[in-house]
C-alpha cells in the first residue's frame, strides 16, 4: 500500500504493522513465526534429511499444555516442508504420545474431544493416547519399585483396577512437594517405556526455556543435581532413550504468544490455570515455588532466567559413579553416607534410591 | 499433654525441634548430635592432620564463634592434636567490626586461643568506611569481600599458619551455589562446593568444617551453649544475586527443611560434571583451587536490602548479546587455540557463511569461561589477571583520594577485567 504510513512497522521486513514485542523488537504476525520457527529449526537441524535407512523415530509426548502443543505445530510444518520434497524421504518419523490428562489429574478435563481435534489438525502422524496408570503395562518392573520405595505405607492389592492401585501408591506420599516429584518420574518412565515399545530413540520434550531454568532450580533444591545432565540438557537419559528440548530458544511468553496466533493450535490447548495468590509458601510444592520463581524474576530480568537454562546445560554427563536409583535410573552416589547429613538412624541403609528420591520416599517425607 | 521425651536419650525432655530433620530432641543430645556431626564431616573429608597449626577466622559473629567453641570441644574429647589460634580481620566498619572485636576478644581469653587481628587499614591503607565514604553503598561488598579474602591469607601468613578455617555453614554453601547457577557462573559452581580450597600462589589452605551446619542449628548450638557471640549484621548491603538466593532458600526451608542440605548435595554433583577446561582442575572435588572465589559475593550479611543493580547489569549485558547474535553479524570469540596455547584475534564473521550446524550440548554463540592462573604483577598476590582485583579497586580508590594519603603506587592501566568491576570503577571515575 505505497503512501500508508506505518505506525510502528516491523523491525524486520519493514513493510507490515507489528503486532508485539519479542525481546525488545517490534514485529509484525510473520516475522514473530519465522523467528520463533527458526529457533527450532536450529535445534531440529540434525534431524534433516536422511537415507531411509537411517531415519529418525522421534515420540512428541503431548500435554495439551501450550509448549508441547505448540512443538507439535512446529515439528509439523517442519515435516510437511520436508514432505513437500518429493526426491527425498523425511528426515524423520513422527508418533505422538498422550498420557490421559483426567488419569494424571483430577482437576484435568476428560480429553476424548480434545484428542479427536488435534489428530484431525495434524492429520498425516499416528497419535497413541494411553492413561497413566498403564505405566504398568509399559514398564512392568515399576510395581515392584513402587512397593519397595513406599515400603509400608503402600500395600499393594492385585485384585483392584491398575488405576486403583497407582492412586492408592500415588496417596502413600503426603507432601505436594515429593508427589510431584514423584509423579514426574513416572510420568517420564511412562513415556520412556511407550518410546521403547514404539522403537522411538529419540523423545522430544516440549520444555521452553523458562520451564527449563524452573526445572534445573528445582531439581538442584530437590538434590538431583546431578540429573540436570538429561532432565535440562539434551542427552542420554539413564534408560538410553535420548531426550531434546528443542524449545530451550524460547520462553514461555513467547509460546502464548504463538498459540495464541493459531487457531487450530487454541482449539486443543488446555489453558495453564492462573497462578493463586492465596497459597502460602509453605503449602507449595518445589517445583511450582520455582515456576513461580522463574516467571516473576522472568518479567524483570527474561535473559537472567534464560541463562540459568543454558549454564545448566554445560554440564557434562559423567559416568554413573556407583549403583543406579532403581526409580529415577540417577547415580546412588549422592544419597551415600550422609555425613554431617543427618546421623541419627533414617538414611543408613544401602541406597538403591538416590538422594533425590529417597527425600522424597513416604517415611521420610518431612 | 505430657512432656514429649527426646528422640535420641529417650529420658530427658524434648526441648528442641531440629530445623534440619524435626527430630525432637533434649539440650544435650542436641549439642551433642551437633558435635558429633562436625566431627564425622571433619573425619570423613580428613581435614586436619595431628599437630597442625589451624586459624580460626573469627568475626565475632555466631558462626565463627560456634566453630571456636566446637573445635575447641573436640580437639579435646577426640584428642585432635590441634594448636587452634584465632585471626580476625578489623575491615574498618564503625558501630559494627569496633564492637564485634571485643567479643573476639572476650571469646580469646574464654577459649585461651591466642587472637591475631589484622585491619585494612594497615593491610590496604583504606577502611571500609572510608571506602564507602568513596564509593557508595551500592558495590562495595565487592571491594570488602576481595580485600578479606586476601587479608585472611596475610593474616594467616603473619602467623606462620597454613590452614584457616571459616565459618560458613550450609545456607551459605547452598545460596553460593543458587547463585553461581543465576549468574551463570560455571567456574565458581565447580568449586563453590568443597570443604577445602587450597589456592597455588600462597599455599594457604581454607575450609569450612561447618558447611553442612545448618544456619538455625548454629544459633540453637550458640543458644543452648550460651555462647558469647556478636549478633548485628554488617550495616552495608549485600549483593542482589545473593539476596535474590537467600530469599529463595530460605523459602525452600519452608517447604522441604531438607532442601538447605540437598542443594549443598546437589553442588557438590555438579561440580564433578563442570566440563574439565572450564573448572581448571583435574579433580574438582578433592582440593578446588579457589583464587578469588567468593570474592564477588559479599561477606553474606543477613539484611537482604539490595538494590538489584548487578541482576538489571547482567540482563543488559545478556540482552545484548542475544540483539548482537539476531542481527546480520556475529561477533564470536573464537574458542580454537594456537599451539602456543594462545588465542587467535576476534573474529567479524557473516553469520551466512559461519553458520555451523550447532554441536551437541554447545548453546549457540555462548563461550564457555575459562581462567588460568598467575600471580598479580604489583603484590604476588594469584590472580587470573595480570594484576589481582583488590590491587585493581585499589588502583580505583587511590586515584581519587588526595596524593597525600597514597601508600600504593599504581601505573594507569586498563585490564580485561570483570565487567562489573570496570563498571564499578567509570562510576568512581564519573562521580567525582
Amino acid at each position: 500500500m505505497p503512501g500508508k504510513e506505518l505506525s510502528s512497522p516491523c523491525v524486520d521486513c519493514h513493510d507490515v504493522e507489528s503486532i508485539l514485542t519479542v525481546r525488545s523488537r517490534r514485529l509484525c504476525r510473520n516475522c514473530f513465526v519465522r523467528y520463533a520457527g527458526g529457533k527450532i529449526v536450529r535445534r531440529m537441524e540434525k534431524f534433516r534429511r536422511q537415507p531411509k535407512s537411517s531415519q529418525y523415530k522421534l515420540l512428541l509426548p503431548l500435554s495439551y499444555g501450550v509448549s508441547s502443543s505448540v512443538l507439535l505445530h512446529m515439528v509439523y510444518a517442519q515435516l510437511e516442508r520436508q514432505r513437500a520434497n518429493t526426491y527425498s524421504p523425511t528426515g524423520f518419523d513422527l508418533q505422538v504420545l498422550v498420557v490421559e490428562p483426567s488419569t494424571i489429574s483430577a482437576f484435568s478435563p476428560a480429553c476424548e474431544e480434545r484428542f479427536e481435534t488435534v489428530q484431525k489438525a495434524f492429520p498425516a502422524i499416528s497419535f497413541t493416547q494411553v492413561s497413566f496408570h498403564s505405566i504398568f503395562e509399559f514398564d512392568p518392573n515399576v510395581l515392584e519399585t513402587l512397593q519397595e520405595f513406599a515400603g509400608s505405607s503402600f500395600v499393594d492389592d492385585p485384585s483392584l483396577p491398575a488405576l486403583d492401585r497407582l492412586e492408592k501408591f500415588r496417596r502413600s506420599i503426603t507432601t505436594s512437594t515429593s508427589r510431584t516429584d514423584v509423579d514426574n518420574i513416572l510420568l517420564i518412565r511412562l513415556v520412556v517405556a511407550f518410546a521403547k515399545a514404539s522403537g522411538c530413540q529419540t523423545i522430544l520434550w516440549g520444555d521452553s526455556d523458562s520451564r527449563l531454568a524452573a526445572k534445573a532450580l528445582a531439581n538442584v533444591a530437590k538434590g538431583r543435581g546431578s540429573s540436570l545432565t538429561w532432565q535440562v540438557s539434551d542427552g542420554i537419559s539413564p534408560w538410553g532413550i535420548e531426550f531434546e528440548y528443542p524449545m530451550r530458544d524460547l520462553f514461555k511468553t513467547e509460546l502464548d504468544n504463538y498459540a495464541n496466533l493459531f487457531p487450530e493450535v487454541k482449539s486443543f490447548v488446555i489453558p495453564d490455570a492462573p497462578i493463586s495468590e492465596n497459597i502460602l509458601t509453605k503449602n507449595l510444592s518445589i517445583d511450582e515455588l520455582m515456576m513461580r520463581y522463574v516467571q516473576t524474576q522472568g518479567e524483570k530480568y527474561p535473559g537472567v532466567m534464560a541463562n540459568v537454562a543454558r549454564t545448566a546445560s554445560k554440564l557434562q554427563a559423567s559416568e554413573l559413579r556407583s549403583g543406579q536409583c532403581k526409580l529415577c535410573g540417577a547415580s546412588t552416589a549422592s544419597a551415600e553416607g550422609l555425613t554431617g547429613g543427618t546421623t541419627i538412624s533414617e538414611e543408613r541403609e544401602i541406597p538403591r534410591f538416590c538422594l533425590g528420591c529417597a527425600r522424597s520416599r513416604p517415611m521420610l517425607d518431612n | 499433654m505430657p512432656p514429649t521425651p527426646c528422640l535420641r536419650c529417650r529420658e530427658a525432655r524434648a526441648v528442641i525441634i531440629r530445623p534440619k530433620n524435626r527430630h525432637k530432641l533434649c539440650r544435650n543430645c542436641f549439642l551433642e548430635v551437633f558435635e558429633t556431626e562436625v566431627h564425622e564431616t571433619i573425619m570423613s573429608t580428613k581435614l586436619f592432620y595431628r599437630g597442625e597449626r589451624v586459624a580460626i577466622g573469627a568475626s565475632g559473629g555466631k558462626d565463627s564463634t560456634v566453630l571456636a567453641s566446637v573445635l575447641k570441644t573436640l580437639n579435646e574429647r577426640y584428642d585432635y592434636g590441634l594448636e587452634l589460634m584465632l585471626l580476625s580481620i578489623d575491615e574498618g566498619i564503625k558501630g559494627y567490626r569496633d564492637d564485634s572485636l571485643e567479643t573476639v576478644k572476650r571469646n580469646a581469653v574464654q577459649y585461651t586461643m591466642p587472637l591475631e587481628i589484622v585491619g585494612y587499614d594497615e593491610l590496604y591503607g583504606w577502611t571500609m568506611d572510608q571506602v564507602v565514604a568513596q564509593v557508595g553503598k551500592k558495590g562495595n561488598c565487592t571491594y570488602c569481600g576481595v580485600f578479606r579474602r586476601q587479608a585472611l591469607d596475610r593474616g594467616a601468613a603473619r602467623l606462620g599458619i597454613k590452614h584457616v578455617v571459616t565459618g560458613h555453614n550450609a545456607d551459605d554453601v547452598a545460596e553460593t551455589v543458587m547463585m553461581n547457577l543465576l549468574r551463570g557462573d560455571l567456574p565458581r559452581l565447580s568449586r563453590g562446593t568443597s570443604i577445602v580450597t587450597g589456592s597455588e600462589a600462597s599455599d594457604i589452605k581454607r575450609s569450612k568444617p561447618l558447611k553442612y551446619a545448618y544456619e538455625k542449628e548454629i544459633v540453637l548450638y550458640a543458644h543452648h551453649k550460651k555462647l558469647d557471640y556478636f549478633t548485628t549484621e554488617c550495616i552495608y548491603s549485600p549483593e542482589a544475586f545473593r539476596g535474590s538466593a537467600r530469599t529463595l532458600i530460605k523459602d525452600l526451608e519452608k517447604i522441604r527443611p531438607s532442601s538447605i542440605l540437598d542443594i549443598v548435595r546437589s553442588g557438590e554433583d555438579m561440580a564433578t560434571l563442570v566440563p574439565p577446561e572450564v573448572s581448571g582442575a583435574k579433580n574438582p572435588t578433592a582440593v578446588a583451587r579457589a583464587t578469588e572465589e567468593e570474592t564477588t559475593g559479599g561477606c553474606g550479611s543477613q539484611n537482604g536490602r539490595s538494590s538489584g543493580g548487578e541482576m538489571a547489569d547482567m540482563e543488559k549485558q545478556l540482552a545484548a548479546d542475544e540483539n548482537a547474535q539476531s542481527h546480520e553479524t556475529e561477533i564470536k570469540l573464537s574458542d580454537i587455540q594456537l599451539p602456543d596455547g594462545s588465542v587467535p584475534l576476534q573474529k567479524t564473521t557473516n553469520k551466512k557463511t559461519a553458520k555451523k550446524p550447532p554441536q551437541k550440548g554447545t548453546p549457540l554463540g555462548k563461550q564457555v569461561k575459562t581462567q588460568t592462573m598467575g600471580k598479580c604483577e604489583r603484590c604476588g598476590y594469584i590472580s587470573s589477571q595480570k594484576i589481582c582485583k583488590a590491587c585493581a579497586l585499589l588502583e580505583g580508590l587511590n586515584k581519587n583520594r588526595p596524593k597525600t594519603a597514597i601508600e600504593v603506587e599504581i601505573a594507569a592501566e586498563d585490564e580485561e577485567g570483570s565487567t562489573t568491576l570496570m563498571r564499578q570503577m567509570e562510576r568512581i571515575q564519573l562521580t567525582t
